[in-house]
């Protein structure tokens, strides 16, 4: 369990990416949520563990940040994906994509494939 | 690109760090609003949805480290922190602080301003040029060893004969008498070749310089360049300065351009004024041979190498060419050959005397500095230890060792940094008070060294080194203590004192060198005022005449000298005239010539040598210097006498064995003279030396272009003297200005100027390195002593009387001391004996410096065990 929260937190600045992404501007707590629903209970403890990912995507300027108003009308940060954060969305699926085919092929290959 | 970006928001974020602590407060505080809404419309309670929402949301303070470190520099964080912190620490102990930044910065400054001299000397030998460091010195060189210097039909041959060098330069120092008959005014300048400018890179301030075609041609053009300062004081810096004509050597030299600003001439750290072309020399010294005859040495020649070549090579030309020369020319130059130097090692001027007394000067205050980084050491050894709670508290809370050791040295680093930005500023005001330095002696000197980058460099390098030489103990001393220890240690657990006891051995020794150079110097200047120099200074006027303008033969020479003093001598105020070649204690020194005597067989291979001066008759009765033997020289017109010599007591001590000397035949300067007499041993060179072998030469065989006029005063003021001297000079010879008039007394004070400056800085130095010393010491006894309060109460409780006590702790540092002491006395002995005095030792130094240093470090120890005897028993042992 530990291993693939582990696993969880070194892809979840592309999940953050991912979310962004797909809707646009949104609060940390709504990054969070989204998370939460598609990966399960996998995030479900340790919310705050998206905060310092959100930074260091900001840093890298992955993402923009703005002061405004939440859907009950607080001040809340928005976060949004910048052209560069696209950018590095696109090259990171690929990346991805191809690592799991690769594990993927790895975990389906029989051990007379090999020798 | 993608880190680097990160990097400089990580920077940017360090500066805003409260707003970004203010931004993630709200950002947690919003999601956990939002997640609590949530909860409260899944049906929860408000107190179980927000306990909830904060569940889910995970350990605030362990993401804040997160976000923190992801956020900013932690180490650079920390950093600033320890150095608020090392503030802190300062500013609680203010008289501690003031104790170690002030004696770091005296020994940082100090040095930095030697340091300064050195590079100069070094690395800018000549103000206003760039690269001046590079250029080599191309010397003849006699077969005595000594640098002849080059003629000019030399300089012509070696230009085209040395490839491995490009432009070659020469230059020759002239005397100059500027302006019109009977008002002139003596200026020093140079004769230079006609690359001289373009060769060392430089750009006039107005006008143009020497043109290489202008040097050409004997007599060519009659141009004239002159310094910025000379620009600015006698032209008030008017442009029109520009083709005027000043009268010089009776001359009329068209001004053609104004020097850079800074620059000063070819030897360091003489200033000159004046440049014309080297082939103006028959005009300007009135017909001399300079260019044509290639006996007439006269021209330095500095040269840089071409890209590619190397010294080597230089040389392996130079040595080729002057064989050459001396097969083509052998009146001249026969076993004359040639030698590459280094542009600090001029053989003329004062550079090389400067050098090795700015190196020894150097290393007694790099000592000095040593020693004030043991004293630092020590005290905070000492303060360190009673810090050992404070850091086992900080290791207890989870502290890494580094933590501990980055916190002390910045600590100390603060210390030393400030120390140093004081020592910095106590170069720049050294080295600008060097600058005004007055004229000394003829010539006018001026030495432009300045605190630049690099000298700054070191001040802050000083720093640092010093900050970790006296961090280190208490560092790995505080880091490597056990947090139980610490924490369970209190103040009747005896600490262990051994590296402290070490350090006060070595910071003892130190200043047992350091002190005893001091008053070694010291002592020798006060030597000045105080030993007899042999000869009797006071009440005669000095003053200085050159002939060389005028291109006298030896017979009028040896006229207008023997003219000048019956004149002279007719003067109601004069007991007593006579002409010398060298002053004794002359900055520049006398000059030591090769000779051989009759009767002398020597036993090792090379050449003796005697301090040389040629001297009118009447010279050592006017200096009170008593013939031992023989007679003084015979008349200036005397015909009929051979050639004679007159030597010292110690020339016959050493070179004839006491034998006797007069009748004896001594070969020198190329002639035989008859030693006719013994002269009493005088000093020479300077106060306090070993008795030289001198020979005194006539003045009737050996007439001088230049001569140093002694005139004893009848009583009174030998200085009412000056207007008449002058007025017989004027009288004798309109054009000759009498130059660098001074009495005896003020002879001797202005040439002991240069030793003045670092006798000034040991009269400070000295005391603050025995308050040093003592603070140290004071403070390893009285913490060794607070630490033991128990211990002396319990002794005292068992029937130990004070004084007991009192000598015990004493003993016990004194040990330390004395071991430290007795090092240093013996190290700064060998070095006395081997390298300063030659074989004398100054008995009232090497026992007297000892015994103030042992009497300042039992004082020391003195103070705190008196204290600590006092103590009431009772409360000594209650003491926790």
């Amino acid at each position: 369990m530990k291993q693939k929260t582990d696993v969880l937190q070194g892809t979840l600045a592309l999940m953050v990416l991912k979310t962004l992404d797909v809707l646009g501007s949104l609060h940390g707590y709504g990054i969070a949520r989204r998370i939460e629903q598609i990966s399960g209970d996998l995030l479900a403890v340790n919310q705050g563990t998206l905060y310092p990912v959100l930074l260091k995507l900001e840093q890298e300027g992955a993402i923009a940040s703005a002061w405004g108003a939440s859907e009950n009308n607080r001040k809340a940060r928005f976060y949004r994906l910048t052209r560069q954060g696209r950018k590095q969305l696109q090259v990171e699926t690929q990346d991805w994509e191809q690592t799991s085919a690769i594990i993927g092929r790895f975990f389906a290959a029989k051990t007379e494939d090999l020798s | 690109m993608k880190s680097v970006r990160r990097f400089l928001n990580r920077v940017a974020n360090v500066a805003t760090r409260r707003a970004q602590d203010e931004r993630l407060r709200q950002e947690i505080e919003e999601h956990i609003a939002l997640q609590t809404e949530e909860n409260l419309r899944a049906g929860l309670s408000p107190v179980e949805a927000r306990r909830q929402a904060m569940l889910k949301f995970g350990g605030v303070e362990a993401m804040k480290q997160d976000y923190r470190a992801a956020r900013g520099l932690p180490f650079i964080e920390n950093l600033l922190g320890d150095l608020r912190n090392a503030a802190r620490t300062i500013r609680r102990m203010p008289g501690f602080a003031a104790v170690i930044i002030l004696s770091l910065a005296i020994g940082i400054g100090v040095n930095t301003t030697i340091f300064s001299w050195i590079q100069t000397v070094f690395f800018q030998p000549l103000p206003g040029v760039n690269g001046a460091a590079n250029f080599l010195l191309v010397e003849p060189r006699s077969e005595t060893g000594g640098y002849p210097a080059a003629s000019w039909p030399e300089y012509r041959d070696l230009q085209t004969q040395l490839p491995a060098l490009r432009d070659l330069v020469a230059f020759e120092m002239v005397p100059f008498n500027v302006g019109e008959t009977g008002q002139t005014e003596r200026t020093f300048g140079q004769l230079v070749s006609g690359n001289y400018f373009s060769a060392l890179g430089l750009a006039p301030a107005i006008g143009r310089f020497i043109r290489p075609d202008e040097a050409e041609r004997p007599g060519a053009e009659p141009v004239l360049v002159v310094s910025y300062d000379y620009w600015q004081t006698r032209f008030r810096g008017a442009p029109e300065v520009l083709g005027q004509k000043l009268r010089v050597n009776e001359r009329d030299l068209t001004i053609i351009g104004v020097a850079p600003r800074q620059f000063q001439g070819t030897v360091l750290p003489l200033k000159y004024e004046l440049w014309a072309p080297a082939t103006l020399a028959p005009v300007l010294l009135g017909g001399a041979r300079d260019l044509e005859d290639r006996g007439t040495r006269a021209f330095s020649l500095i040269g840089m190498l071409k890209p590619g070549a190397t010294p080597q090579q230089a040389q392996a030309e130079l040595t080729t060419a002057m064989a050459q020369l001396a097969r083509d020319y052998p009146a001249a130059s026969a076993g004359v050959d040639g030698e590459i130097l280094s542009f600090w090692k001029a053989p003329r001027g004062p550079q090389r005397l400067m050098i090795s007394g700015l190196a020894i000067l150097q290393g007694v205050m790099l000592l000095l500095l040593l020693a004030v980084c043991g004293n630092t050491a020590n005290l905070m050894l000492a303060r360190g230890s009673t810090r050992q709670r404070e850091m086992a508290v900080r290791v207890a809370l989870g502290a890494g060792r580094w933590r501990i050791v980055s916190l002390v040295l910045s600590e100390n680093m603060l210390l030393a940094l400030l120390g140093a930005g004081l020592g910095a500023a106590i170069a720049v005001w050294g080295t600008t008070a060097l600058r005004v330095a007055p004229i000394i002696g003829a010539f006018p000197i001026l030495f432009q060294s300045r605190v630049d980058a690099l000298t700054l460099a070191l001040a802050i390098a000083l720093g640092v080194v010093c900050g970790l030489i006296f961090s280190a103990a208490p560092a790995v001393h505080l880091a490597w203590l056990a947090p139980q220890h610490g924490l369970r240690s209190s103040s009747n657990t005896p600490p262990r004192s051994r590296a402290r006891k070490a350090l006060m051995g070595v910071e003892v020794g130190l200043a047992m060198v350091v002190l005893i150079a001091a008053a070694l110097f010291l002592q020798n200047f006060h030597s000045a005022r105080q030993t007899d120099p042999r000869f009797r200074p006071e009440g005669i006027l000095l003053a200085a005449y050159d002939l060389s303008a005028r291109n006298p033969e030896d017979a009028s020479e040896r006229e207008f000298a023997a003219r000048l003093l019956e004149r002279l001598r007719s003067l109601p105020g004069v007991e007593a005239a006579a002409i010398a070649t060298n002053v004794p204690l002359d900055l520049h020194g006398i000059p030591a010539r090769p000779f051989t005597v009759q009767g002398r067989v020597r036993t090792q291979a090379g050449q003796d040598r005697a301090i040389s001066n040629t001297v009118t008759p009447g010279y050592f009765a006017l200096m009170d210097i008593p013939l031992l033997e023989g007679n003084d020289f015979a008349a200036m017109r005397d015909k009929a006498a051979p050639a004679q010599a007159i030597v010292n007591e110690e020339f016959v001590l050493r070179y004839l064995n006491g034998a006797d000397a007069l009748g004896r035949r001594l070969q020198t300067r190329g002639s035989t003279f008859v030693i006719v007499g013994v002269a009493r041993n005088s000093v020479y060179d300077a106060f306090g030396e070993p008795a030289q072998p001198a020979v005194y030469l006539s003045y009737r065989d050996l007439p001088s272009i230049q001569g140093e006029i002694h005139l004893r005063t009848r009583g009174g003021n030998e200085a009412a003297l000056t207007s008449e001297a002058r007025a017989v000079l004027r009288d004798l010879d309109p054009m000759l200005p009498l130059y660098d008039v001074r009495t005896f007394s003020q002879h001797i004070e202005r040439n002991l100027y240069l030793r003045r400056i670092p006798a000034r800085m040991f009269v400070v130095l000295g005391p603050l390195l025995l308050g040093l010393a003592a603070i140290g010491i004071y403070a390893v006894v009285s913490y060794a002593v607070a630490r033991r309060t128990r211990e002396i109460g319990v002794r005292l409780a068992f029937g130990a009387t004070s004084t007991r006590v009192v000598l015990q702790i004493i003993r016990e540092n004194l040990g330390a001391i004395a071991q430290g002491a007795a090092i240093g006395w013996l190290l700064a002995l060998a070095i006395s004996v081997h390298a300063i005095t030659k074989g004398v030792i100054n008995l009232p130094v090497f026992l007297g410096v000892p015994a103030i240093l042992l009497g300042v470090a039992t004082l020391a120890c003195w103070i705190p065990a008196w204290r600590a005897s006092r103590i009431d028993p009772v409360a000594a042992l209650r003491h926790e």
